[in-house]
């Protein structure tokens, strides 16, 4: 195993001479300047979404949004958010935009108020993009200045302003992956339990990155509390029992109970309150629904040929379709119905192959990588579901930053 | 069983008393231009058994068939409805629930034939307070007429069943069964033609038969339709008798015309674009004066009711944002069935549709000035206005071919006015009630009907052609699917696999390098 030879020097982290820095370094230089350009730019587009929102057929505002704040009202009045149709998601959100449905009466108040959802997902945008900076800063071990050159992808990306802007919730799932990158990172676990408990109750699919995570949670880097490395008595190779008792290292148990009784009690909780409608829409919804409208998936019309197949009228043409199909197939594999297996190589691929190669090697990578092929194999598509892959646009880019033929490979999986 | 036969001309043609001879039970008279109106109103016992332990268990039942050829209407046969099967179904008593829901969809697929109901809880809507509604597209009375003969026409000859035959013409048949007196009605009208004025009584029933027109003597109130002509009671009178009289009707005629069709290219959000002749009130209606706009709104409104099959819908979160309806010309969505499932596919959708009830906004501007005929007569191509109705289409079953045909009726198109104070609308013989959009409105409305004009050919039905998943060519979808998925699955994996075979799935080169420097 040759030593990379062509690992950049971290060439960019050393500064021009301060006699004549270069505007762009010198935007860079200096946190306040990026985050406030940030904040200007979704205030801009806050604004400009009231004034299109008042003056034409056409909306700025998404759809969703007025989902949330029509269950958010309906929260507010102590009924449950699931009333509204095609609500979703955990009540939590509707809490949170509880601001949006107060009325005083006075217009432009009003106003503020209902748009106050927006702003919270702004400023959730906000809040990725510094604990983005930080981790890349302590993955790479690039200076502050660099890892905001790259952080600025995310910062100063009109699609992603827009899209928190316009009250798309995606904002607050960037700041809760990020948040819990930057807390494996600094090896903070009882925070990173937390946030993954809270994570999957939120939205479901973090629970991908917990493999990614636990793997990359060694000993070495941990650092187990009886010290270093210890050498190993024997020459010989350990058996695979203390292989696995190894493996149970207690930082991995914290994580995983920690998140677990997260995750476990934000459910009890919110069954308490809601009854049946909240574990039907927020979770069962996502394994019964039929979409294939706007959905982007592989998947896609072989769930219109199955889901209309269940129809007595449908079934008989769908008979009659099957016949000029190859004789050459297996009859088992005839009458296999693809979309329910299509969990195992989704799951195989995010949550095993991915993480086991990569994880060790570059976490935030690993966990791209992850997004990426849950996406892409998901049954679903909608163009929200591939807006999880945002948080991570950095990475890629910063690959070139310190290349090794690790992230050359990781490269290469993107493409 | 009582039976009235009804022969309606317009404003002005009447006939005189010598004009018509009787004769022992029949009546015969010249060939007029009339709508002719049959209702033959059945005592409960002398139903066929399971109709009566159906109607028995209920609180009244009311089934509108409308035909879709489009037809003249005559005041006061107004009322309009779009084009299909309507039922009507008043609240069931939570005892007699099973009975009734049990048997109402067999019941009606045994008279009428095709009617893809499954039951009360699951095919139908609910209107409000807790009236229950159901409809289809239902071309013809074909079955109907059969079961009609095999109940009615037992040993009666052939003058019944070509009677029945007779039906396959009509315009639209209402029945109705009554619960307070116990008794269904059956009216059928046909639609204003030429015909001959004959009709024969039975033995079996009490035939009246009118020959009327409407009349407009010089006591007639603003709301109230005149009558006037002749009524003999077929068997009992030896010539015909002069009749007048008035009567509060909530139907009446709003002398203007309006075409539905689809903007082109469709797409799978249809608008559906109603081309009205007409953006004032109703003459008679109690707000003639245009330029009093506070009175004509709060009084009288253009409406549209439509009832979606279940293969399209509408949206009423798209259509409660007021900019949005402004530039449909559209003030508001009245009524919508609830639930109206947003994303699911016709096949999973269990009702029949939904009705939607949408009130117009027609466009100020134009107006005619002053109250020159011949000027408005100029100025009246420019009173023409469009309305749009924002629609969208579920994701229907795949067919042969890749397309599908749907099939969408006109809405019924009225001017809804408040009558003025202390006008009342005691029942009529010509009223019709349970209608659907009557319930939505308070009960002293008056409908003032547009009448509907084909915009091709001389159906009241608009067709789309819906792009499916196409049977013929789905055969190597499941395996295909099976196949790009494998292939991407097998790619990424030997990348890594790649990956774990130079570096192993340690953390490389970067810790070792980290621990050198310790």
């Amino acid at each position: 195993m040759a030593k990379p030879s062509a690992t950049r020097e971290s060439a960019a982290s050393s500064a021009p001479s301060p006699a004549t820095p270069s505007l762009v370094a010198s935007f860079f230089h200096h946190p306040l300047r990026l985050y406030l350009s940030a904040a200007l730019l979704r205030v801009a587009f806050l604004l400009y979404g009231l004034w299109q929102d008042a003056n034409s057929p056409v909306k700025y505002t998404d759809i969703d949004y007025l989902v949330f704040t029509d269950a958010a009202r309906f929260v507010s009045r102590g009924q449950s958010p699931y009333e509204r149709e095609t609500y979703r998601y955990t009540p939590i959100l509707a809490w949170l935009l509880l601001p949006t449905a107060l009325k005083t009466g006075h217009p432009l108040l009003d106003t503020a108020l209902f748009s106050s959802g927006k702003v919270l997902f702004a400023a959730a945008d906000l809040v990725a993009g510094w604990l983005l900076e930080r981790v890349l800063a302590k993955s790479k071990s690039m200076d502050a200045a660099t890892a905001r050159k790259y952080a600025a992808i995310w910062l100063l990306n009109p699609m992603v302003a827009t899209i928190s802007t316009r009250g798309s919730s995606e904002g607050l799932l960037g700041v809760l992956v990020m948040a819990l990158l930057s807390a494996v990172m600094a090896r903070r676990i009882t925070l990173a339990g937390l946030l993954l408990g809270f994570g999957v109750h939120f939205k479901i699919y973090p629970f991908i990155y917990a493999p990614a995570i636990v793997w990359w949670m060694d000993q070495e880097r941990m650092g187990s509390p009886s010290g270093g490395d210890k050498p190993r008595p024997s020459k010989e190779k350990p058996s695979w029992v203390t292989q696995l008792a190894a493996f149970i290292t207690p930082k991995r148990l914290q994580l995983a109970a920690i998140s677990l009784a997260t995750f476990l009690s934000l459910n009890i909780l919110m069954f308490f309150i809601y009854g049946p409608p909240f574990l039907q829409h927020t979770y069962l919804h996502h394994v019964t629904r039929l979409d294939h409208r706007h959905n982007f998936s592989p998947y896609n019309t072989q769930l219109y040929l199955a889901s209309a197949a269940v129809t007595p009228a449908a079934a008989d043409a769908a008979a009659a379709a099957a016949a000029p199909a190859p004789t050459t197939l297996h009859p088992l594999l005839r009458s296999l119905r693809v979309e329910s297996v299509a969990f195992l190589p989704q799951l195989a691929l995010s949550c095993a192959l991915i993480p086991l190669a990569l994880a060790k090697k570059d976490l935030p990578a690993a966990m791209l990588a992850q997004t990426f092929a849950f996406v892409t194999f998901n049954k679903v598509c909608t163009s929200q579901v591939s807006r999880f892959l945002f948080p991570f646009f950095p990475f890629p880019p910063s690959f070139f930053f310190s290349r090794t033929r690790v992230q050359g490979e990781m490269m290469a999986i993107m493409m | 069983m009582r039976e009235r036969i009804t022969y309606v001309q317009k404003l002005g043609d009447s006939l005189a008393p010598s004009a018509v001879t009787v004769d022992g039970g029949t009546i015969r008279g010249p060939e007029v231009h009339a709508a002719r109106e049959d209702r033959l109103t059945i005592a409960l016992d002398e139903l066929p058994p399971e109709l009566r332990a159906l109607l028995r268990s209920t609180q009244g039942l009311h089934i509108r068939w409308v035909g879709t050829v489009a037809y003249e209407a005559v005041s006061p046969l107004l009322a309009r409805l779009p084009p299909g099967f309507h039922v009507l179904f008043p609240p069931i008593p939570s005892i007699v629930d099973d009975i009734a829901s049990g048997s109402l969809c067999a019941t009606l697929v045994k008279i009428f034939g095709d009617i893809s109901c499954s039951g009360p809880a699951e095919s139908f809507t609910s209107l409000p307070e807790g009236r229950l509604q159901y409809y289809q597209q239902l071309d013809s009375l074909s079955h109907f007429i059969q079961y009609a003969k095999d109940q009615l026409c037992r040993g009666s000859g052939s003058s019944c069943a070509a009677r029945l035959d007779s039906l396959s013409k009509a315009a639209s048949l209402d029945i109705s069964y009554d619960a307070s007196q116990q008794v269904l009605r059956i009216t059928a009208l046909w639609p204003y033609q030429r015909q001959l004025v004959h009709a024969t009584s039975d033995a079996r029933l009490r035939t009246e038969v009118g020959i009327l027109s409407t009349d407009q003597p010089q006591t007639l109130e603003p709301h109230e339709v005149g009558i006037s002509g002749l009524l003999t009671v077929l068997g009992q009178d030896s010539k015909p008798s002069p009749t007048m009289f008035a009567f509060a009707s909530r139907h009446r005629d709003a002398e203007s015309s309006f075409s539905a069709q689809f903007l082109s290219p469709t797409g799978l959000h249809p608008t559906l674009q109603l081309r009205l002749d007409s953006r004032k009130p109703p003459a008679l209606s109690p707000s003639p004066d245009v330029e009093d706009a506070d009175d004509a709104d709060s009084r009288c409104a253009p409406y549209a009711y439509l009832t979606l099959p279940r293969t399209i819908f509408a949206d009423k979160y798209q259509l409660s944002d007021p900019l949005f309806l402004a530039s449909k010309n559209l003030t508001a969505l009245r009524y919508t069935t609830q639930p109206v499932d947003l994303e699911a596919p016709e096949y999973v959708t269990p009702q029949w549709g939904s009705a939607v009830l949408v009130q117009l906004s027609p466009p100020s501007g134009l107006q005619p000035r002053g109250k020159q005929k011949q000027k408005q007569k100029q100025e009246q191509h420019l009173e023409q206005w469009t309305a749009e109705i924002p629609l969208h289409l579920r994701y229907l079953a795949p067919a042969p071919g890749g397309y599908s045909t749907i099939r969408v009726p006109y809405p019924a198109v009225f001017w809804a006015c408040e009558a003025d104070e202390g006008v009342e609308f005691p029942p009529s013989p010509f009223e019709k009630a349970h209608l659907g959009y009557d319930a939505l409105f308070s009960p002293r409305t008056v409908f003032w009907h547009v009448e509907p004009r084909p915009a091709e050919g001389r159906l009241l039905v608009s067709s789309l052609t819906v792009p499916v998943l196409d049977v013929d060519k789905a055969g190597w979808v499941s395996a295909g699917t099976a196949a790009a998925v494998l292939a991407g699955f097998v790619w990424v994996a030997w990348k890594l696999l790649g990956v774990y075979l130079r570096d192993g799935y340690g953390a490389g080169r970067k810790v070792e390098g980290e621990k050198k420097r310790q």
